[in-house]
């Protein structure tokens, strides 16, 4: 319902009377046990793309206080086992309590010694459960992770977010990127659907920039990774965003 | 307005601002469905999406649960693949458990008591369900996100939901038509009423489009088709 | 053979070193003491026919119940510990209830029957309170019509469950198979049945057979789940014949 704002603060809206102060209705906590309601030490975007015979997941190694970019070295995509890249955004505690589970359970896998491995689908589903009964106990798990990997030779690329809501796609970004990086590489993978290795480490070398340009909590320093069926997974960095500002001076009137 | 009533404006108040978790999305899709004599059709968008943005264009949200029955689901995405995987499992055990296929009307029943079930933390999804009933006529069914249930012969759900189910009830009920005959809908119809009210659909509501999954369920079997709606 | 019960009969659920289970075999013994009761499997429906031991005058016979209804189409008739009976008939009209609530659909006699044999093997001696220490001592007919037509099953105290198109349980169920095998044929009446139960169930009681200590039902796809009243009871025993029936019978009379 919509009415119009006090003539002044605590002051009467046009057609109503004075606005007592403390009547407001206080916001009080519903529940006096609170889970952890927002994130604290915070990473951006992630992009990655899935090309002719594998995926690659790039994101920055920066994690922010809020607006403050606090800690500059925090890598945030991880090789799982020889089929899989975890990427994350959000949370870094979060994605540090996920990373040392998962890794236990490829260490649990490997002790079994049967010569089988975790596989993308089934880490990208077991992810989703787990995020999806965090968010039933209110408690999330405050990151957006992206499961890259190669599965019977095909790539696979999905992303659970901190709801549980869980999707499979050739193209995904979190954050910031979201926005501004998800329409370049969709319009790359129209035009050139057979996209190999080299153009689209090209194209996500130039979203990272335009992100670098455009997110005010991006870093340059980044990492790459990864994963294809012949030459298996790779994490590359740190790496450097090309930066060039000269434009910066001819901007007036700000 | 009484005293004790006043607008909360966040702008203009002291207090101080809880900002709380919401486990609850909004990801859109529209469901349609439209039960004939000896069939049934059913189609959702394919579009996944979150506010402005699309997170994917190629997103199935029609679910066979058995040889006659197939859920579509809209919403909250999240809920849609805990509940599907739930589901899933409980067809299972019910075949094992007694020997048969569930029915199309078993399993309506068990969807609505699997939702009632969460009525204090609900599945947020706009589901229908369809099938063949025992006799093999189509049948269409359509929930609340608390598991009330109503069994109808069309219906549309979900973020186009209220755009459609006044055009289907004109096209398909024939409702406030003057000097028309009350017949049952032909295969060829519903296929095209379904494509068409997804055209409008997507014209109007920006959490609908991409292109729709469509299931013709007929004693022969289930075909499956694809059709494209705008992208933007 | 006392030597090797005395030692593996304690436990409920230990195995003798041929590999039974006394406990349950002796719970298969109590079902010979128990009243008779005959069911009739036919393509029209079921008939359930049940002898009620009426030890004393002054007892009121219809207070003994022991053909009940589980669902509008499932009935029980049971032989054995009527306490124990209460217990299962429960689990099977919650069960029925139950699938009745989720599915919307009437639950399988098979089915019934599965879910019965659940609560029938969860004995066991363990503190944990949620089982019965012992097994039941019951063997139950049950009776029902469902997508698959009229079905009859048995089940016993080991929880196994069978189908049958003719059983009897109970102290004269030996001599009443026997008969039911002689007189039982696929194209028989739902009377037919009714008369052949009444008559075989007379042969095998040391009581003579009359409208109070007999109960009768039949379960049928127009009627599901029919008592017979004391008139009807009386009506139906006017044509079951007065004489032996022609069959040579080999029945033991004696009470176990």
């Amino acid at each position: 319902m919509f009415s119009s704002p006090p003539f002044w603060s605590n002051g009467p809206s046009p057609g109503n009377f004075y606005n007592f102060p403390n009547l407001h209705p206080q916001v009080q906590p519903q529940d006096f046990r609170q889970h952890s309601q927002s994130p604290v030490t915070t990473s951006t975007s992630l992009v990655g793309i899935a090309y002719d015979k594998g995926v690659i997941v790039a994101g920055d190694l920066l994690a922010s206080y809020g607006s403050l970019a606090r800690y500059t070295n925090c890598p945030r995509i991880v090789k799982i086992n020889n089929n899989i890249i975890l990427g994350a955004s959000g949370d870094y505690a979060d994605f540090q309590y996920v990373k040392d589970f998962v890794e236990q359970k490829v260490i649990s896998e490997e002790c079994l010694d049967d010569g089988l491995s975790l596989q993308p689908k089934s880490l990208y589903c077991w992810l989703t459960r787990i995020l999806y009964n965090r968010r039933s106990k209110m408690n999330p798990l405050w990151n957006n992770f992206i499961v890259a990997g190669v599965e019977n030779g095909e790539p696979f690329l999905g992303t659970v977010d901190k709801q549980g809501t869980a999707y499979t796609d050739r193209v995904i970004c979190t954050g910031y990127g979201a926005h501004i990086a998800t329409p370049l590489l969709r319009d790359a993978l129209e035009k050139n659907p057979q996209l190999n290795l080299a153009e689209a480490k090209a194209l996500i070398e130039k979203c990272l920039e335009v992100l670098y340009y455009r997110d005010a909590r991006s870093y340059p320093k980044y990492q790459l990774g990864i994963i294809d069926a012949e030459l298996g997974v790779s994490i590359e960095g740190p790496l450097e965003v090309p930066q060039n500002w000269n434009v910066a001076y001819s901007i007036k009137g700000y | 307005m009484s005293l004790a009533v006043k607008p909360h404006y966040p702008d203009y108040s002291n207090a101080p601002i809880q900002r709380s978790f919401n486990p609850y999305a909004d990801n859109g899709g529209s469901v349609v469905a439209i039960a004939g004599d000896d069939f049934v059709i059913i189609g959702a968008d394919t579009r996944l999406s979150a506010g402005f943005s699309i997170y994917t264009r190629e997103q199935n949200k029609l679910f066979q649960l058995s040889p006659t029955t197939v859920l579509g689901c809209s919403g909250c995405w999240c809920d849609t693949l805990t509940l599907t995987r739930i589901l899933n499992s409980r067809m299972q055990m019910y075949q094992q458990e007694h020997n048969k296929i569930m029915s199309t009307e078993a399993c309506a029943q068990m969807l609505s008591t699997m939702l009632y079930y969460k009525r204090f933390f609900p599945y947020y999804i706009s589901n229908v369900l369809v099938g063949l009933d025992n006799n093999g006529k189509g049948c269409v069914y359509s929930y609340d996100p608390i598991g009330h249930c109503e069994k109808a012969t069309y219906r549309a759900g979900g973020s186009a939901g209220a755009l459609l189910q006044p055009l289907l009830d004109n096209q398909i009920g024939q409702k406030n038509m003057l000097n028309v005959k009350q017949e049952s809908v032909s295969q060829e119809k519903a296929l095209s009423i379904i494509k068409d009210v997804f055209i409008s659909a997507a014209e109007r509501d920006i959490y609908t489009g991409d292109s729709i999954q469509i299931k013709i369920i007929t004693k022969e079997g289930i075909k499956e088709e694809k059709f494209e709606l705008r992208k933007d | 053979m006392f030597l090797t019960r005395s030692e593996y009969d304690r436990g409920v659920n230990t195995f003798s070193p041929e590999g039974r289970l006394f406990q349950v075999e002796y719970a298969i013994e109590a079902i010979k003491l128990g009243s008779t009761a005959i069911g009739i499997c036919t393509s029209e429906g079921v008939v359930l026919a049940v002898e009620k031991r009426i030890t004393s005058p002054l007892m009121e016979p219809t207070t003994i119940e022991k053909i009940v209804e589980v669902d509008k189409h499932i009935g029980c008739a049971v032989s054995g510990l009527m306490a124990d009976s209460r217990t299962m008939i429960d689990r099977a009209r919650v069960e029925c209830q139950n699938h009745w609530f989720v599915y919307n659909e009437n639950m399988s006699v098979e089915s019934c029957a599965q879910a019965v044999s659940n609560l029938a093997i969860q004995f066991g001696d363990s503190d944990d309170g949620a089982a019965m220490s012992r097994p039941f001592g019951v063997a139950i007919l049950f009776a029902g019509i469902d997508e698959k037509g009229p079905q009859l099953y048995h089940m016993d105290p080991s929880g196994t469950f069978v189908q049958f198109d003719a059983k009897a349980i109970g102290s004269g169920s030996e001599g009443a198979q026997q008969s039911l095998q002689e007189v039982y044929h696929r194209s028989m009446t739902l009377e037919e049945a009714t008369i052949s139960a009444l008559t075989i169930l007379k042969q095998v009681m040391e009581e003579k057979l009359n409208s109070s200590n007999v109960e009768v039902m039949t379960m049928t796809p127009g009627n599901l789940f029919h008592m017979f009243t004391k008139e009807q009871v009386e009506e139906a025993l006017r044509n079951v014949c007065p004489v032996e029936h022609p069959l040579a019978l080999n029945v033991s009379k004696q009470r176990v």
